[in-house]
């Protein structure tokens, strides 16, 4: 039966250990399940929704702008084109032709800004009958270019960028008119430097750049990296289109600035160039990238501290659990010993009285022998002698099961106590001094560490005094493998349960853990076979149950055992009624 | 007192058997009935100084025969013996008018005096009237 209350024991243990730990977990799983998913899943849910927001965002600005651009260009060559067609139309070629008059016009064209280098009037025959510029090309004849076949098939041309005759890269606007059937052109060479800072000069950010292309992917203008006016771009371009194209692409060979960029192309109408906004997509989505970093970083350092706290918060609560299923189990442990010392009471008391009674005879009948003996002389003085030894070992050996029963009755009587205010200090200078003479002879001290500031309490003196009395004398039956000791009896407040708590701390032979959960049980004993009943703290465990205290044990093997007691200061509501109904 | 009738009632046979034994030595009468009953019974037709009453007994208990005993009105004391060891069944029993109580086994000395000390208490009630 022992084997198996041990076995499961030892089971429970084990299932104990594991019981922890797979609570820990599954309080983590728990937080994680509850907290942590929903935090991260409606986290990244917004930020995705979020990031593709700002970025349709960031691309809807683009286009915006490439559009603008477009416009801006659009709008500069279809100015000029139309300043021309309007001087054309409103002047004739004898006003034009006479230099000062043309000056004055060229004059007033670049009233605001320097947009035309030169202006030239040139015959159907390709030669130049005015100029006003800075070259001198009054002698070329233009009638193999390809603008001039242009201009006089179409009325209105704006060429690509070409060198010419002056061996710069530029373009020119030209219209014609027709006066008295005969057809003139008006040609303007706009300024490069001009259409170069309306076109390039507007960069977006530090990797952003802007530039011109015409269908056969001749650069108009000098891209702001990996390029030159006139020279031919190294990447396929897209055919013409309407409306404004964003792709993003990859760093490969056709993208030399070797990282991801977004390009927004649009073609213009006149001429058809394509105008290229090109930016790094790193740049381009700076700001909202770097907003989705700080959200991201923070719902995962939020996720973390969740977790770290819900580590330490799971941690202390299983501490918690823990020490609240140990406090479960030593109050079930007391239950036990309470149930098991209620019905071994009973049994003793029944035990008790059976057997007084053939104690009763015994010692009749011992009487009745020595009675015998003293009317008939036993004459033969070995027999004698034999006589008087037995009859005083029965004496010794009645008296010693009658202290047994008493011992017994004691333990399970519910005496109708006697409750009185007790001065708990002179109560136990009261007892030391009743028991001083019989430590004194085993070489044992007592010291008193006597706590003036407590309050008297109100107890049964007898029942008290029993069980410092049963107390004192196992601390100094401890000390038998011993020749000298101490008992150190130590009392102070316990504020908080409102009572005295005592302590009898002896420098005896300790109990082995092992024995220690059993030391309050009826009947066990460490002392020899003979010397102790086994009661004795038994007694003193029902007897501070009883009176509303507790009693408890440490020891340490070979060092000595500390018995510590608590007694309120005022007894239990039952025992107060119980006295006051008795009385 | 030597020479005062004492009636023991007790159920069990060899303890009033021994006890008598002893008390004859010392120069008591005595009378050993086992149970409240025959107690009763004996005390209707004669007259003890001392009755040693049990209190653990078969049928009428030691409290109710003391109880009868008293209705009675006799001048004898009632000696109580219990194996209970209990103060509280004895303390009952001295508020219903026993003069004393011992508690088994108790030595025969202890017993004689006790007896001394209730055939006393009964002289004096009667001296007094």
């Amino acid at each position: 039966m022992n084997l198996e209350n041990n076995s499961n024991e030892v089971n429970l243990e084990e299932n104990r250990k594991k019981y922890y730990p797979r609570l820990f977990r599954k309080f983590i799983f728990l937080t994680v399940l509850c907290s942590l998913v929903p935090l991260l899943i409606v986290g990244w849910g917004i930020n995705f929704h979020y990031t593709s927001l700002s970025k349709e965002r960031v691309m809807t600005l683009l286009k915006t702008y490439v559009e603008h651009h477009r416009k801006i260009i659009e709008l500069f060559l279809s100015e000029h084109s139309s300043k021309l067609q309007l001087i054309a139309h409103s002047h004739s070629i004898e006003y034009l032709r006479q230099v000062p008059n043309l000056n004055e016009i060229f004059e007033i064209i670049n009233k605001d800004n320097w947009s035309v280098t030169d202006i030239g009037l040139i015959d159907d025959s390709g030669a130049h009958i005015a100029y006003v510029g800075p070259y001198d090309l009054m002698k070329k004849n233009y009638s193999k270019t390809l603008w001039f076949k242009e201009v006089m098939s179409k009325g209105l041309y704006i060429s690509d960028m070409f060198t010419g005759f002056r061996n710069e890269p530029h373009f020119i606007i030209a219209v014609t008119r027709t006066e008295n059937n005969k057809k003139w052109i008006l040609r303007a060479t706009i300024n490069p430097e001009v259409f170069r800072s309306l076109v390039e000069n507007v960069s977006i950010g530090k990797t952003g750049e802007v530039y011109l292309l015409n269908k056969d992917g001749i650069f108009q203008t000098t891209p702001r990296f990996h390029g030159k006016i006139m020279e031919k771009a190294s990447f396929p371009i897209e055919p013409i289109h309407e409306g404004i194209r964003v792709r993003v692409i990859e760093k490969d060979s056709y993208n030399p600035s070797n990282s991801r960029q977004i390009v927004c192309e649009t073609w213009l109408d006149t001429p058809k160039w394509l105008l290229v906004v090109k930016q790094s997509y790193k740049e381009a989505f700076y700001a909202v990238n770097h907003a989705n970093y700080a959200t991201l970083i923070f719902l995962h350092v939020s996720a973390i501290t969740i977790l770290i706290v819900a580590i330490f918060i799971t941690k202390h609560m299983i501490t918690v659990i823990q020490n609240r299923d140990k406090e479960a189990d030593q109050l079930n442990k007391q239950l036990m010993q309470a149930g098991k010392l209620a019905s071994i009471g009973e049994l003793s008391a029944g035990v008790a009285h059976e057997i007084n009674t053939p104690l009763a005879i015994i010692l009749t009948e011992r009487q009745l022998m020595i009675d015998c003996a003293s009317i008939h002389p036993i004459s033969d003085p070995d027999f004698l002698e034999q006589f008087n030894d037995s009859m005083n070992q029965i004496d010794v050996q009645i008296h010693r099961c009658k202290r047994i029963t008493q011992n017994l009755l004691r333990f399970s009587r519910r005496t109708k106590s006697v409750l009185e205010t007790i001065d708990i200090n002179h109560f136990i200078r009261e007892v030391i001094e009743l028991m001083e003479r019989e430590a004194r002879t085993n070489g044992i001290k007592f010291f008193a560490e006597l706590d003036n500031k407590i309050l008297s309490v109100v107890s049964d003196p007898s029942q008290l005094q029993q069980v410092f009395l049963n107390i004192i004398t196992n601390a100094i039956d401890a000390h038998d493998e011993k020749p000298y000791g101490s008992i150190r009896i130590k009392t102070e407040e316990d504020k908080i349960r409102e009572g005295v708590i005592m302590l009898f701390t002896d420098t005896g032979s300790g109990i082995p853990q092992e024995l220690i959960d059993k030391i309050f049980d009826p009947f066990f004993t460490t002392k020899p076979v003979g010397k102790g009943t086994g009661l004795g703290l038994s007694i003193c465990y029902s007897t501070m149950k009883n009176l509303g205290g507790s009693i408890s044990v440490s020891s340490e093997l070979g060092k000595g055992t500390t018995i510590t007691l608590f007694i309120p200061y005022k007894p239990p509501k039952e025992l107060a009624k119980d006295m006051a109904a008795s009385n | 007192m030597t020479g005062s009738k004492i009636l023991l009632v007790d159920d069990e046979i060899v303890f009033t058997k021994n006890i008598s034994k002893l008390l004859k030595y010392r120069g008591f009468k005595v009378t050993a009935v086992n149970s409240g009953d025959a107690a009763i019974q004996e005390l209707e037709k004669s007259s003890y100084d001392v009755i040693v009453l049990d209190l653990k007994m078969p049928g009428m208990d030691g409290i109710t025969t003391l109880k009868e005993i008293q209705k009675l009105g006799l001048f004898s004391q009632t000696l109580i013996l219990t194996g209970h060891g209990s103060v509280d069944s004895a303390m009952d029993a001295i508020k219903l008018g026993a003069y004393d109580y011992l508690v088994k086994p108790c030595e025969i000395d202890e017993l004689v005096n006790k007896i001394n000390g209730a055939w006393e208490r009964k002289e004096d009630i009667i001296s007094l009237g």
